[in-house]
């Protein structure tokens, strides 16, 4: 059985964690788009580092956990950077001044900057990604949709129950391979799988719903059992955002 | 503000599923008295959960169909599923509770107080904030009882509600339903196989036939009077029985000395990191011998069956089968000496028809025993060959998992609880063709909860609690 990792009360009742999550979600596009208006190194830099700041202090992200949480990303980072810098196009071109030579690879100045930027971009959003994870219970996500963003419920609750489904799909592939070995069949792929994965899935989602409505599901109005009203903390929090956003911008 | 359980009354009751050949059941007819509760017993296929269904007002609705004759339900009712996995909505257990208050408009002051009074009546107190996943079994059927029950519902329908329980959480969960009972809360209707736990409570006893028609209803008493001898003819347990009464010759006792077929030293294993589901575990066991694995849910009775052949590779220690390292071995020679029947039969389904199923991947010799095969489990390949495997009622869905393995003829059989679900027919069938191929040789390794089982084959017990041998 395989079960999402818990995140620690202390995460869940930080400033960041009460924050709304509608709103964290809003500010996370805000910034990424403000960031794709730009070419140069500093913004997303600058963002980048403020996130993983106030992941530490006012998410009361775990260093360990956070650290866990941004590894595949930073090999990304590096690599893509890395992979940009030295098959950069400005590479072949011969009036571009020449900074560095790797071996077989010659590396230009315009190379090198669009690797750095890229490179940072992708921590960036990789950084807004990961405290946004860290410090967002799902229910409350879900919450925060339907009372705050008006979503339908139908959809959101459906969603959040299909999310929780997430890990029974996972065994219920390593228990359709199993099968399939048992009975003599070598090969960890075939397409009978995706087959038999989505009668599963249809099935539990089948039963899942009857379940829904066999509790009053969708027949009348509902209440909210956690009433998510906006709060102070949210408007500190989008100022706070706004700022950083015009500030990183203005860095160049 | 406690409200007052509801009467139910059905006459000349039936119901068509659209797809069906013959309706699900029919002319059922009883009067249940408010705060009473129904039990309803009858084989495989005898329309049991439909009628749950219909008494819950979800059938039709939710499944389309054709009701025949009348049902008036008093009052709101609630119902409870077998698998607690598809029926918990939420993440965490509090808002399980809360989900069916939201869903009527309860004020949130009042779910704030009812909330807690839930969890502490379903004996989950201090669990709100979990994660329902981390629950054991026993805990989350509670908490889908706890969350249908918030809402004060006036009927209680509940289909087979302990059939994935071990014996410790299926008590706890008897326990609470004869609380609700005593304290006259609401009206229940119970379908269940345990007839030992569920006929003490019944203050009447429907019987329904193999094909939807009722055999029998009445006080307990005067219905195991009145038809003992047609309920069991039509396979259903009846809480008389004993042990004893399953016929069979007795199986032959295995040789402990013989050479061992399976050694497993120093086992480790865990799904996650750090999150050992196995801890340290060594067995051997005998060619030809029969054992049972049996502990708690959760304490590593599957996992362990399955590293036994080889589906799963431990993270420390070795197994050997037959003298290979089973998760090394190619498929094809995998396939020969070992079989598994998994828990789920679904879950381990890979073909669109039943044929098909039964007749993947085989040898010529063993498709030739296809068919004898499969009128011993009364899964006759005139009539069952063109269905769907996915279209086939939980004990027939069982028996055609066995099937699969049985055709195979392995030398080791390891078998995921394999009796659940089964009425006595099937069970005796099953049993049947467990004892010949016991006598024939094969070892047969039984994760079960199904303590009839253990008995019935004489098998050694291995107990599993939370990744340790308890005995060996």
């Amino acid at each position: 059985m395989i079960i999402a990792r818990d995140l620690a009360p202390a995460q869940l009742d930080s400033p960041l964690g009460r924050t709304s999550p509608l709103l964290k979600l809003t500010i996370s596009i805000v910034w990424l788009v403000g960031l794709a208006t730009t070419v140069s190194v500093g913004p997303p830099l600058a963002l980048a580092l403020v996130t993983v700041a106030a992941g530490l202090t006012i998410g009361r992200i775990p260093r360990r956990d956070f650290a866990r949480a941004l590894a595949p990303l930073w090999l990304a980072t590096i690599g893509l950077a890395t992979f940009t810098t030295l098959f950069g196009a400005a590479n072949g071109d011969p009036s571009a001044a020449t900074i560095a030579q790797v071996g077989p690879f010659r590396i230009t100045g315009a190379a090198l900057a669009a690797g750095i930027g890229l490179g940072c971009r992708i921590a960036a959003i990789g950084a807004v990604g990961a405290v946004f994870a860290l410090t967002t219970d799902s229910t409350r996500l879900v919450d925060s949709l339907v009372q705050q963003g008006h979503v339908p419920e139908r959809f959101a609750y459906g969603a959040l129950a299909a999310y929780g489904a997430v890990p029974r799909f996972s065994e219920d592939l390593a228990t359709l391979r199993q099968a399939r070995r048992i009975r003599g069949f070598r090969g960890d792929w075939h397409p009978r799988l995706l087959v038999s994965l989505l009668v599963l899935a249809i099935r539990h989602g089948d039963r899942m719903a009857i379940a829904m409505d066999a509790r009053g599901f969708g027949s009348g109005p509902r209440s909210h059992y956690r009433e998510i009203r906006w709060g102070w903390l949210d408007l500190v929090v989008a100022f706070g955002a706004v700022v950083t956003l015009v500030l990183a911008l203005a860095t160049r | 503000m406690a409200t007052s359980p509801g009467r139910i009354r059905a006459d000349g009751l039936g119901f068509w599923y659209r797809t069906g050949v013959r309706p699900a059941f029919h002319d059922v007819s009883f009067d249940l008295p408010a705060g009473s509760c129904l039990v309803v017993v009858g084989p495989s296929g005898s329309g049991k959960s439909t009628l749950a269904l219909a008494v819950a007002g979800l059938v039709p609705g939710e499944i389309p169909g054709e009701v025949t004759g009348t049902l008036t339900v008093e009052g709101m009712a609630g119902m409870v599923f077998q698998d607690p996995a598809s029926q918990l909505v939420m993440e965490r257990v509090e808002d399980e509770v809360a989900f069916g208050l939201e869903n009527l408009g309860w004020l949130p002051e009042a779910m704030l107080s009812r909330v807690p009074e839930g969890l502490a009546d379903a004996g989950l107190p201090g669990l709100e904030r979990r994660r329902s996943q981390r629950l054991s079994g026993g805990q989350q059927q509670r908490l889908a009882l706890a969350g249908v029950l918030a809402p004060r519902p006036r009927i209680l329908v509940l289909d087979e509600p302990t059939a994935n329980l071990d014996p410790d959480g299926a008590a706890t969960f008897f326990e609470r339903l004869g609380g609700l009972l005593d304290m006259k809360s609401a009206t229940v209707l119970l379908v269940e196989h345990r007839v030992e736990a569920a006929w003490p409570l019944a203050d009447l006893v429907l019987a329904l036939d193999r094909d939807g028609t009722p055999i029998d209803v009445g006080a307990p008493g005067d219905v195991l009077a009145r038809s003992g001898e047609r309920m069991a003819a039509a396979g259903i347990w009846l809480p008389t029985e004993t042990v004893a009464a399953v016929s069979g010759p007795r199986i032959t006792a295995p040789d402990r000395s013989a050479s061992p077929v399976v050694i497993a030293d120093a086992l480790r294993f865990g799904y996650e990191r750090d999150v050992p589901v196995i801890r340290d575990v060594s067995v051997s066991i005998a060619r030809g011998e029969r054992v049972a694995l049996v502990g708690p849910n959760g304490g590593g009775k599957s996992t362990l069956g399955r590293l036994l052949v080889g589906l799963l590779r431990p993270d420390r220690g070795q197994v050997h089968l037959a003298g290979h390292d089973p998760s090394r071995l190619k498929p094809a020679e995998l396939a020969r000496l070992a079989g598994y029947v998994f828990q789920d039969p679904e879950s381990g389904f890979l073909a669109n028809t039943v044929a098909e199923e039964v007749g993947l991947g085989l040898m010529p010799e063993e498709a030739a025993r296809m068919p004898e095969l499969m009128d011993r489990l009364d899964l006759p390949l005139a009539s069952f060959g063109a269905r769907s495997p996915y279209r086939l009622s939980g004990g027939e869905a069982r028996r055609l998992s066995l099937a699969v393995a049985l055709v195979r003829d392995p030398a080791v059989l390891v078998l995921d609880e394999p009796t659940f679900g089964q009425d006595r027919h099937g069970y005796e069938g099953l049993l049947r063709i467990l004892r010949d191929r016991s006598d024939a040789g094969t070892t047969l390794v039984t994760a079960t909860h199904d303590l009839r089982l253990v008995r019935d084959l004489d098998a050694r017990i291995i107990e599993i609690e939370d990744g340790w041998l308890a005995t060996g």
